[in-house]
Formats: structure tokens, sequence, C-alpha cells
């Protein structure tokens, strides 16, 4: 195998596809990228078995072949080459020698052989989405994944087909979000998965606001083919919790808060919530909520913000974390606050399909 | 029923009991232990007695509470091993977190059992006990029985029904059927003696003893006839109650023939010290003391209490409160009792759980 490329072409090349090589693993191969040079391409592949990635870049191939290189070391030296011109090439044994302008390294691989084909996906069901609406929906709903190793189906996103309807639902028992996307596909393709959250960290990586993603489901995996890139996963295998359930029906409290200002206020008066208890209070009384917290033998902030509120005044409180996660990750300029009372979920809303679904802390004295 | 009127919330309650957890434990972290007698409590020769054993070592008559003596009586092979109650508060408190994913409201016995009123958990009781065992299972290696029934009384009779590793439930409709049979030992607060008793009368079952009126009971047993006559229904209205506040936490023997002198005091109070250091680690692990004490009962039914702040509670401290409260009257004593004061806990915050 020979080619050579400029060392941005094979520097983005290595980018998309090293997050997915572990760092410990007792599969030497799995430390490894796969390089295939063919035709005026070079496909890179990484797997830990569970997630895969192949990318590729366009190269000058002067003899196609295959082998496999240490992905860390490899990403290392390219980023260090003094010259934008940079050639590769690989002899009978899998040993690479890599040149640009003086430079010169030797690396040994591995043979192709020894690297683990990526799952086939022939006859899986496929549906095709913007990638902008997938991008959007795991930014919404992402971060509330569980990582709570004790329960497993929570480590990771559900994504639901249902009624021309992908839900995306993340949890961690004591939140949820959860984002509708509109998209088309036949009744048949209806079904519920739990991809794990590396892949979903994966995918966010990946994906851009421009083109389709085409998802395949085949039993036990996933496929998510992004035009020039490929992830493919494992699926989190039993049952996700029956999340419709902890959605309430009804709101008795709406108020309507800006979120960055919101948000801002969070920030400043959560610095006052105690490490241990680590709540903060939202106090409602008419047209304002008072945002306090307080440690013992540290001190207490409080913050007022003005808010169009005509019911009975009462005490809430929550984690503050909890609270700014989505304010974090939405972009709306308007969020609205739905509650029931002190010791009921409170919802976070936007004028789309979303919504987050938040328990209070319990306070006893 | 008229409609202004109606029914309490039907509760659901779940008993959850760990399968002989210290033994459990030490097997766990031990493999080579596996399939062998194993018990867990003090030596042989410092009379001790065993806190826990496996189900290798019960087939053997050996159970917990049995003097080690009598237990490496029936069984020679029995591999006795020290307590490590670090170890178990540490699997004590991952269970008890798991427990807290399906309800505030959870009442701990001790580091291996609790109650958990499951009534505002969506699922079905059945369905939520076994996923307790499982995420229990998952994150300790460890299993664990439930009882599942409307109230605590019944929950923790039928946690005892399929253990180890396996749940029962009684249902509000087969509460009659199953009381009906039940052996009266099995209830709360019925030892060898009400048996005996009971069986002079011809009462084995809960069944036979619901043919007496709560006067004839209240008249045979007492205050507590009154609460048999519940409890052999299967009526029982305790609600699960969270952990409570502890101020202080003592340990006090009275004494067959009084302790005359000084000295006489202070060999028991190792034995005391140990005791007390046992619940405090299992009670209290985490607590700031701030005071340690010391009681005395006189001869002459009069008392003092000697208190001191800032002391670390070592069995040298409180030989030296002893020495002090002895000397203040030099009577014959009694009763004796060691105990320790804690600080106020900060108010408790708990994140809600909502799956």
């Amino acid at each position: 195998m020979k080619f050579s490329v400029t060392k941005e072409r094979l520097l983005d090349g290595l980018q998309q596809v090293q997050n997915v090589v572990s760092t410990r693993t007792t599969l030497p191969i799995l430390s490894n990228v796969l390089l295939q040079a063919r035709g005026n391409e070079v496909f890179l592949t990484t797997t830990d078995l569970d997630v895969g990635v192949r990318g590729s870049f366009e190269a000058n191939v002067e003899k196609e072949g295959a082998t496999t290189l240490p992905a860390r070391r490899l990403f290392t030296i390219i980023r260090e080459l003094p010259s934008s011109e940079i050639s590769v090439e690989v002899d009978g044994k899998n040993a690479a020698s890599i040149r640009s302008g003086q430079s010169f390294f030797k690396i040994l691989g591995l043979p192709e052989e020894e690297f683990p084909p990526l799952p086939k996906f022939e006859g899986a069901k496929t549906v095709t989405i913007p990638q902008k609406d997938l991008r959007d929906g795991l930014r919404k709903t992402s971060y509330a994944i569980s990582t709570d190793e004790t329960r497993y189906v929570l480590n990771g996103l559900l994504f639901s087909f249902k009624e021309n309807k992908l839900t995306l639902v993340a949890t961690d028992g004591r939140r949820l979000a959860m984002v509708d996307i509109e998209v088309e596909f036949p009744r048949s393709h209806e079904a519920e998965i739990i991809v794990p959250t590396k892949a979903v960290t994966e995918l966010q990586r990946l994906l851009t606001d421009d083109g389709d993603v085409k998802l395949s489901v085949g039993s036990g995996q996933i496929a998510f083919d992004l035009n020039n890139t490929l992830l493919v996963s494992k699926l989190i295998e039993g049952n996700y919790p029956n999340y419709r359930q902890v959605i309430p029906s009804e709101a008795k409290e709406r108020v309507t808060l800006e979120r960055e200002t919101f948000l801002n206020s969070l920030r400043r008066v959560s610095l006052l919530a105690s490490d241990k208890s680590n709540s903060i209070k939202l106090n409602f009384a008419k047209n304002n909520i008072d945002i306090t917290a307080n440690t013992p033998e540290v001190g207490e902030a409080k913050e007022s913000l003005p808010v169009a509120y005509k019911g009975r005044d009462f005490s809430i409180a929550f984690n503050p974390e909890f609270l700014m996660a989505p304010l974090r990750n939405l972009a709306e300029d308007e969020v609205f606050l739905d509650l029931i009372d002190e010791m009921s979920p409170g919802v976070l809303k936007i004028q789309t399909p979303f919504l987050y679904v938040l328990m209070p802390m319990r306070i006893s004295s | 029923m008229p409609a202004n009127q109606t029914a309490p919330p039907q509760r659901e309650i779940i008993h959850l009991d760990m399968d002989c957890f210290y033994a459990a434990i030490e097997v766990r972290d031990r493999p080579e232990l596996k399939g062998k007698p194993v018990g867990v409590g003090g030596s042989r020769d410092r009379r001790g007695v065993l806190t826990t054993c496996n189900y290798e070592a019960r087939e053997f008559g050996v159970h917990s509470a049995m003097p080690t003596f009598m237990a490496l009586r029936r069984c020679p092979r029995l591999i006795v091993l020290p307590t490590r109650f670090d170890v178990y508060r540490r699997e004590s408190g991952v269970v008890r977190a798991i427990l807290h994913q399906f309800s505030p409201l959870v009442e701990p016995l001790s580091l291996d059992e609790a109650y958990i009123d499951v009534t505002a958990h969506p699922d079905a009781p059945a369905a939520i006990a076994q996923e307790m065992r499982d995420r229990i299972f998952d994150a300790t290696k460890l299993t664990a029985s439930a009882g599942i029934a409307p109230n605590k009384l019944l929950a923790k009779i039928a946690s005892d029904v399929n253990k180890p590793d396996g749940q029962f439930e009684i249902k509000t409709a087969d509460v009659a059927n199953f009381m009906a049979q039940l052996p009266v030992r099995k209830l709360w607060g019925i030892g060898r003696v009400t048996e005996e008793k009971l069986q002079r009368l011809g009462v084995a079952t809960c069944g036979e003893l619901q043919k007496f009126s709560r006067a004839e009971l209240h008249e045979m047993f007492g205050k507590w006839g009154g609460e048999l006559f519940d409890l052999c229904r299967g009526i029982d209205a305790r609600p699960v109650e969270p952990e409570r506040e502890r101020k202080s936490l003592s340990n006090e023997e009275t004494f067959v023939t009084d302790l005359n002198t000084l000295r006489e005091c202070e060999d028991k109070l190792p034995e005391l010290f140990e005791e007390l250091m046992a619940e405090l680690a299992q009670k209290e692990p985490t607590r700031r003391i701030t005071k340690i004490f010391v009681k005395l009962k006189f001869a002459d039914f009069t008392r003092t209490t000697v208190e001191r702040a800032g002391l670390d509670p070592t069995l040298a401290n409180f030989c030296a409160l002893l020495s002090d409260g002895f000397a203040r009257t030099g009577k014959p004593v009694r009763l004796l009792g060691l105990g320790v004061r804690f600080a106020e806990m900060q108010p408790e915050e708990t994140q809600l759980a909502l799956l």
C-alpha cells in the first residue's frame, strides 16, 4: 500500500475515528486503525467491538492495499509532522514508512486480517433524517443520560420510532429529557431501541447541520450513515422503563421565563448551594420568584426574578445542576416551567415538542 | 359504601431482607469459602456469639445469635470469621441507595433489612421488588429476599416464605386465607413462652387465635392482647417511617448481684464497651459524637450520670468517668450504662426519584 496526502486531510480523517479506540484494551488490534487504500480514497476504521466508526479521505493512491497501525501513535506523529505533504508506504510485514519534509518515521502495524469486521446491515430497517434534526435532538436530551452503572438500561438514549415520530428519551431516574422529531417511515419500522452513551457521544461529534443521516436498525445493532462516515453500535438490551407515566398530565402553575436570565440567576445563586445537599429553592410569590441557596456555616445567596405569576405562594427545591442542564442546551429565548406542588415533578417546555421532567428535592427539618 | 366515604388508600409495603448478609459478603470476597459453612462473629475463646452464618452452616443447626463454642460443637468444620462492619456498612449504603431509587419512604431496621412503602410508585409492587433485587444483585453480587404485602407485619412474614433469593406477595384478597394457616409463632412478639401458653389453650395457628374476642385476649395478655387481636388477622396500621434522628445511643446492664467495688465495676466495662461500639458502627456510623457518659444506678435505686464533652469514646475515657461516678457515693452498683450523645444533624435534603 502506498499513498500521499495533505497533512490536513489525514488529520481530519484520523480525528473522526480515533475517539472510538479504547485506551485500555486486552486486544492489541483494537488499539489500531484499519487503513484501506482503494481508487483515490483511503478508508479508516476503528472499533472497540461495541462501537465502530468508518471514515475516509481523498488521497493520491499509488498502490492499493490495507494494513492496521496504532491509532493514537499515528495521530500524534501526523500532528507533529513539519510539512503539509505526507507519503505513507506499507511493506509486506505491515511496517509503515511515513515521510514528510525532512522527517522519516517507521511504525509497526498488524495485519488487516486480524481486524474485526464491522457488522453487516443487510435487510435492516432504514429511516432517513436530516442531520440537523438529529443533532438538535441529541443536544436537547443526551445530558440527562444516567451514568449510574447499576441502571444499565439507562446508560443510553432511547430511540422510539412510532407513528411517524422519532422520540428521543434520556433519564437518570431523577430527571428526564424527551424530544420528538417528525420523520416518515412505514409502520413496519416501528421500534424502540437503546443506543449506548458512547455511540451517542460519537454521533454528536460526527453530525453536522447539512445533509441527511440514514439509520439502519438490525438485530441488536444500529448503523448511522452520514454520507462519508459510518458509525455502528451495539444496542443496550433490556426494557426501557415506562417513561410516559412520569410525565405529569396537568400543571397547576405555569411561568414563562427568559432562558438566559433564568440560567444566569441560577448559576450565581448556586455558588452558595452546599456541596453536601446541593439544592436551591425557588420561592414563588405574586409576580416574583426568589431563588435562594444557603450553606450552613458558609453563607447564603438570593436573587429575585420578576415573572408573571398569580398562583399561590410556595417553595420548591431543585438540584441546581439538574435545572441548569436543559437551559444550557436549549437555544430558545423563552422557556415555560410547569409546576404542581413542592413534591411533584416540574416540567420545562419550549414552543416545539420537547420536555424536561425534573423531580424536586425533599427538604425535611 | 356512601359516596362521601372513601376507603383509605391500599398500601403497598415491601420488606427487603438481604440473605445472610455478613456471611454472604465474606463468601463473595473470599471465593474459596464458597460451599463451606461460614459464620461471622466473636471467637470461641472470648465468649463470642455468631452475628450471622450462611445456609451451609444452618444445615448443621447453627444459627445467628448462637454462642460460637456451641456452633462449633454442632459444626466442627465451621469457619468463624471476625466481623468487618466497615465493609458491611458500605454494602448496606449501596443497597439503601438502590431502595431510595423507588421511594423516599425507606425504613431501615438494621444494615440488612428495610421496609419500603411503594404505594406512590406506579409499577406493581411485585415488579418493583423484583427490580430492586435485580439492581442489588447487579451492584453487589448479593442476593436479597422480599415480601410484598399491604402492611409491615405481612410483608415481613412474606419475605421469609421464599428465602433465600426469592420473593412472595400477600395480596389483600389472600390475607384471610394466609393468616388462617399461619403458625402463631410467626407473629411479631410471640416467643417460645407465649407459644407454649397458647398451645395449652389449643392454639397453634392464627386462625385458631382469631376465635378469641378482643376482651378475652386482653384478659390473657394484658394490653398486648389487644394488639394480638389485630396481628392474628393480619391487621397492622404502623406506617413506614424513614430514618429518625437519634440523639444518643447507650448500652446498659442490670446485674443479678450488686457490684461492691470500683474494680468489680471496671471488670464489667469492656463487654459493655464492645457492645456499644458494635451498635454504634451498625446504627450510627457517620454521626459526630459530642459527649460520652456513664450512668450508675445504686442498690438503693438512686442514680448518677457522669457526662463529658469533647472526649472520644474509648475504653479508657469511659473508665475515668466510671471512677468519678463511683466516687460520688461509694454505694453498691446494680446497673451500669455507657453511652454517647450526637451532634444535631443538618436538615436532610434528598433528591426525589422520578423512575
